[in-house]
C-alpha cells in the first residue's frame, strides 16, 4: 500500500481559531471563528460548514452570521451529542478545523426587491439570522420585512439583544410568541402558526423564509399557502445529517436529493412532491 | 490532557478474570497503554492497593451478593470514570444464568445444608447497581475495542457501542454464514464491535456482547423458522449471556 | 454483432496457469477463490490453480478494492494545534475474472465519484487497478437478474475481457493497458476466423440462455413502476421481515455510503481520519444530532435502498444502479429477494409483461 499526501483534497480543513465563546442558554453556546489570515468565509446566508475537532470528529454546523460581517463568522451550537459536547468544552483561543461553506443558501439575488416574511422557531433562528442580518445590512434592496419568532419559553430566546434591536426598528415588523410564558412575559403565547394570520402582505411579491424544527414546516407552510403566497416563494432550510458535505456519503439524502448539495435551502414547489422532505 | 498520567485501577467481581488476562496479555500494545496511564491497582498483576481517589476504575465481573454491592458503590465513589468491561460486568454474562432459579435452591446446591451462612442476590450487571460511563462488551473483551474505549475515556468523550448486528462485520470479513453451514449463530441479534472475532475463527457467535437495542423480533423468528432451528435452543443460547436483560426491561417498565 | 478482428487474442486453456503466473510476477493479482459452501471471495492469488474461474458472485464485490471498507483520508497531529494532512492510499493491482455485473458496479462507482465535487481518493486508486473481465455463459443461480438491467453482456469497463469458447479463451483487448499486457505475454496468439465463429456460437447460445427479462417488465418501464409504487404495501411487508442487518448494502456493488470517523493513536496527539462503509439500513443512519431519525421504519429504509437502485440514479446518471448480481437476495437471512420484491410491485401495479425483453 502506497501513501501520498493529497493536495486539493475535499477533506482538507482550514485551521481556524475560536475568538469568542458566549454561553447563551443551558444548552446553547455562541462561537465566533476566525479563519487563517482573517480570510472571509465567503458564504451565502443559509450555508453550512463542517467543523472538525481532530480526534473527536466532524459535524455540519450552520453559519449564523451574515456575509456582510467580515473577518470572522459565527455559529451557535446546541449540546446534544458526542461532537457538540466536545465543542462546548473549547475555549477562546482554541483551534478547530473548518471545511466549506457547503450547500445552496438562500437565493439573495432573487429575494432582492421583494417583501420578506421570516418565520423562525426554536433553533431555526440560528441559520435564519445569517439572512436577517444580511437583509438588515442591505435594507434598501428589499421591500417590507416581517420577522415572526417562536421559542419554547422567554428564557430560550437566543440573541435577545439583537431581537430587541429588531423590535425597535421601524423598517422591520417584528412579532414573537412563546409556548410557555413566565409572569414577566407580555407578548403572545402559543404556536408560531398563530402569528401568521395577523401579517398583512401582498402575496405575489412576498417571499416567506421558514426555519425551525422538522415537525413545524407542514403547519407553517399550510398557513402561508392560505395567504396565497406562491409555492416557489416559500423557502425552507432542512436539517439532515450532512456528514461529508460533498453529496457522496448518503446520510443527508432526502429521496433523490442530497441535502448538502441540493439544499439545505429548498423552495416549497421543489420539495412538495418529495415525500421524505417535510 | 494533564501532564500527570491518569490513575487507573482494575477491579474484579464475579467473573473468571479472563478479561484481566486479556489486558495483561495485550503484548506490545500494553507498553503504549502504560505510557498513557498509571496503573495503581490490578490484582492479577500487582499487589499494591491504589489511592483513595482514582481517575478511572475498570471493573470486571457481575454483582452477585450484598458484599459486592457495597464494594462496587465504594469503587464508584472513588472513581471519576467507571468502565465496565467484559460480559459479566456489562450485561451480567453467564452469571446471569443464576437468575433462572430460586436463590435458595442455588445456595443449597452450592453450599449444601450450611447454605444459610452465605448470602446471595440476583445477578446484576454493573450498570444495574451503579452508574457506568463506558461499556466494553465481550467474553472476553476484544482488545482493539478495549483500547478504543480507553482512549475515548481519556479524551473525555463518549464511546458508542455499535448498535448494529455482528452480521455486518462478519459479512465485511467475508465469512461463510454459519446458517449456510447449518449452525445457529447469535450474530443477527448481537451487537457488533468485536469484528466478528469468533466467526472469523470458525466458531459461532454466542451473543456475549448483548442484544441490539431495537431487534426486529418477528423478523428474527422468521429466520429461525426458515433454518429449522428449535426455538428453545435459541432462547437457551440467548439466555446464556443475556439473562440479566430482564432486569433492564423490568426497570424500564417501572419508569 | 460487429467484431473487430484486430482487437482479439486467444489463450489456450492449458496455458491459463502460465498466463496468471506471468501476471503475478509483475504485480499483485486478485481473483475469485472458493470459500466453501458454494461461496467465493476476491483474494490475492499467487497462481492460476488458486482461482475458481466458474464462480458465482463473490460475498463482497470488487468494490472493496476501489473504496476499501476502512479508508484513511487524513492523518493529524495536534502538537501544534489542529494540523491535518489529507492522504490517499493506493495499491497497484490487477483484478482478474470480474463478471459483467461487477464491471457495471465499478462503472456506477466511477460515475458517483467523478461527479463534482470529485473524489480524488477514489479516482487515484481506481487508476492503479487493471481489470480483466470474465464472461458468464450461463446463469450463476436463481438470484441473478442481470438481463433485466442489461448487464449480462459486456458494456466496457475492462482492460481485457475473457470469454470461454471451449478449449480456449477469446480475449477482447479494450485499452492500451490491455494491449501492454498482451504484448508482454508470449502465450497469446492473434484471433482467427475460426475463433470468431466459436465466439459467435457461444454468444448465440448465451442469448438463448438469457432469452428474456428475469422479471416480467420492460427495462424502460422500471422507472414508471417505481414512480407508482412509493406507497406500496410491499414495503410494509419488508418492514416486518427486515432485521436491518445491513448485509444487503454491504454486499451491493453499487452501494457507496460511508461514515467518517476519527481515531486517535495511543499518544492521543496523533491519529487518523478514515471513511468506513455505512448502511442506510442501520438504525442510526439518517439520525440528526438531536436524535430525530428521518427514516425510522425498516420498511422505509428498504424502500430507500430499492429507490437508490431503480429510481434516483436514473435522473442523475441515466442508468440503473442495480447490477443484477443478486448478492442482496443471496445474502439476506430474512429471504428478502429482489426479484420477488419487483414481482410483487409489478403485480400490484398491473404492469406484468411475461414476454418482456424477449429476443
Amino acid at each position: 500500500m502506497k501513501k501520498l499526501l493529497l493536495k486539493d483534497s475535499k477533506y482538507e480543513i482550514k485551521k481556524s481559531k475560536i475568538i469568542k465563546v458566549t454561553t447563551l442558554t443551558d444548552l446553547e453556546k455562541f462561537f465566533e471563528i476566525e479563519l487563517p489570515g482573517g480570510d472571509s468565509l465567503d458564504h451565502d446566508p443559509g450555508q453550512f460548514v463542517e467543523v472538525s475537532i481532530l480526534g473527536v470528529g466532524e459535524a455540519p454546523i450552520s453559519v449564523s452570521s451574515s456575509p456582510t460581517k467580515l473577518g470572522s463568522f459565527e455559529m451557535v451550537v446546541r449540546k446534544v451529542g458526542r461532537f457538540t459536547s466536545a465543542l462546548h468544552q473549547l475555549k477562546e483561543g482554541d483551534e478547530i478545523g473548518i471545511r466549506g461553506p457547503f450547500g445552496k443558501g438562500f437565493p439573495v439575488r432573487i429575494l432582492e426587491g421583494n417583501d420578506l416574511v421570516f418565520v423562525a422557531a426554536g433553533l431555526g433562528i440560528v441559520p435564519l439570522r445569517s439572512l436577517i442580518n444580511f437583509v438588515i445590512d442591505n435594507r434598501r434592496d428589499f421591500g417590507k420585512v416581517s420577522i415572526l419568532l417562536g421559542c419554547r419559553t422567554p428564557q430560550n430566546m437566543l440573541f435577545g439583544d439583537e431581537v430587541a434591536e429588531w423590535t425597535k426598528r421601524l423598517d422591520v415588523n417584528f412579532s414573537c410568541t412563546v409556548d410557555r410564558a413566565d409572569p414577566d412575559w407580555k407578548g403572545n403565547v402559543g404556536m408560531i402558526t398563530s402569528l401568521i394570520p395577523g401579517v398583512t402582505l401582498e402575496p405575489e411579491r412576498t417571499f416567506a423564509v421558514i426555519v425551525g424544527p422538522p415537525v413545524m414546516y407542514k403547519f407553517v407552510i399550510a398557513e402561508l399557502l392560505k395567504k396565497q403566497i406562491p409555492e416557489r416563494q416559500i423557502l425552507v432550510s432542512l436539517e439532515r445529517n450532512m456528514k461529508c458535505g460533498l453529496g457522496k456519503c448518503g446520510h443527508c439524502q432526502i429521496n433523490g436529493l442530497y441535502c448538502c448539495q441540493d439544499g439545505p435551502v429548498f423552495s416549497y414547489d421543489k420539495i412538495k412532491g418529495v415525500p421524505e422532505a417535510l | 490532557m494533564t501532564r500527570t498520567k491518569p490513575k487507573v485501577a482494575f477491579f474484579d467481581f464475579a467473573c473468571c478474570e479472563g478479561c484481566q488476562l486479556q489486558v495483561a496479555n495485550m503484548g506490545e500494545l500494553l507498553l503504549d497503554v502504560l505510557g498513557l496511564i498509571e496503573v495503581v491497582e490490578f490484582r492479577e498483576v500487582m499487589s499494591e492497593k491504589g489511592p483513595e481517589k482514582i481517575d478511572v476504575a475498570v471493573v470486571e465481573g457481575s454483582i452477585t451478593d450484598k458484599h459486592a454491592i457495597e464494594r462496587i458503590k465504594k469503587i464508584r465513589d472513588r472513581a471519576k470514570v467507571l468502565i465496565a468491561y467484559g460480559s459479566c460486568a456489562t450485561i451480567g454474562g453467564v452469571n446471569g444464568m443464576k437468575n433462572n432459579f430460586k436463590l435458595d435452591d442455588i445456595r443449597k446446591e452450592v453450599y449444601g445444608d450450611r447454605f444459610n451462612y452465605f448470602d446471595t442476590v440476583e445477578t446484576k450487571a454493573v450498570h444495574q447497581v451503579v452508574k457506568v460511563d463506558y461499556f466494553v462488551n465481550g467474553c472476553p473483551v476484544y482488545i482493539p475495542e478495549f483500547v478504543k474505549v480507553l482512549k475515548a475515556a481519556l479524551q473525555g468523550i463518549p464511546y458508542e457501542v455499535p448498535d448494529h448486528a455482528v452480521c455486518v462485520e462478519c459479512k465485511l470479513n467475508e465469512n461463510v454464514c454459519m446458517y449456510d453451514r447449518g449452525v445457529a449463530c447469535m450474530g443477527p441479534v448481537t451487537r457488533a464491535g468485536c469484528n466478528s472475532w469468533c466467526i472469523n475463527n470458525g466458531n459461532i457467535c454466542y451473543g456475549c456482547r448483548g442484544m441490539v437495542s431495537n431487534p426486529n423480533e418477528n423478523g428474527a423468528m422468521d429466520i429461525i423458522k426458515k433454518y429449522n432451528i428449535p426455538m428453545d435452543m435459541v432462547i437457551n443460547k440467548m439466555n446464556m449471556y443475556n439473562k440479566c436483560r430482564e432486569i433492564d426491561k423490568r426497570e424500564q417498565k417501572k419508569r | 454483432m460487429l467484431y473487430n478482428l484486430s482487437q482479439y487474442v486467444v489463450l489456450k486453456k492449458e496455458d491459463f496457469n502460465g498466463f496468471i503466473s506471468d501476471l503475478v510476477k509483475e504485480q499483485k493479482v486478485v481473483a475469485p477463490v472458493a470459500k466453501g459452501c458454494g461461496q467465493f471471495s476476491f483474494e490475492e492469488v499467487k497462481s492460476g490453480s488458486e482461482i475458481s474461474i466458474d464462480y458465482i458472485p463473490t460475498i463482497l464485490p470488487p468494490k472493496k478494492y476501489f473504496m476499501p471498507r476502512d479508508e484513511n483520508i487524513a492523518t493529524y497531529d495536534l502538537s501544534n494545534g489542529e494540523d491535518m494532512e489529507p492522504v490517499v492510499e493506493y495499491e497497484k493491482m490487477l483484478l482478474f475474472g470480474v463478471h459483467t455485473c461487477d464491471l457495471a458496479g465499478i462503472q456506477c462507482l466511477n460515475m458517483v465519484f467523478s461527479e463534482r465535487p470529485r473524489d480524488l481518493n477514489y479516482l487515484i486508486r481506481k487508476n492503479q487497478i487493471t481489470i480483466i473481465g470474465y464472461e458468464c455463459n450461463f446463469y450463476c443461480d436463481r438470484f441473478a437478474s442481470c438481463r433485466l438491467v442489461h448487464n449480462h453482456s459486456p458494456n466496457g469497463g475492462y482492460d481485457l475481457f475473457f470469454t470461454d469458447v471451449g478449449d480456449r479463451f477469446m480475449i477482447h483487448v479494450n485499452t492500451n493497458t490491455g494491449e501492454e499486457l498482451v504484448a508482454k505475454s508470449n502465450l497469446l496468439r492473434k484471433a482467427g476466423e475460426k475463433d470468431f465463429e466459436d465466439l459467435q456460437r457461444v454468444r448465440e447460445a448465451k442469448n438463448r440462455e438469457f432469452a428474456k427479462n428475469e422479471i416480467p417488465i420492460e427495462h424502460e418501464k422500471i422507472p414508471e413502476l417505481f414512480d407508482r409504487a412509493y406507497n406500496s404495501k410491499v414495503w410494509e411487508d419488508l418492514d416486518k421481515r427486515c432485521v436491518a442487518c445491513g448485509n444487503c448494502t454491504n454486499v451491493c456493488p453499487s452501494c457507496y455510503c460511508f461514515n467518517m470517523i476519527d481515531e486517535p493513536n495511543l499518544d492521543l496527539k496523533t491519529g487518523r481520519r478514515y471513511r468506513q462503509w455505512d448502511s442506510c439500513q442501520n438504525e442510526s443512519f439518517a439520525k440528526v444530532a438531536g436524535g430525530e431519525s428521518f427514516r425510522k421504519e425498516r420498511g422505509a429504509r428498504q424502500r430507500h435502498r430499492y429507490y437508490r437502485k431503480f429510481k434516483y440514479p436514473i435522473a442523475k446518471f441515466s442508468r440503473f444502479f442495480c447490477t443484477g448480481c443478486g448478492r442482496c437476495s443471496r445474502t439476506c437471512m430474512a429471504c428478502i429477494n429482489l426479484k420477488e420484491t419487483l414481482n410483487s410491485l409489478i403485480k400490484e401495479q398491473g404492469m406484468e409483461n411475461p414476454e418482456a425483453g424477449k429476443v
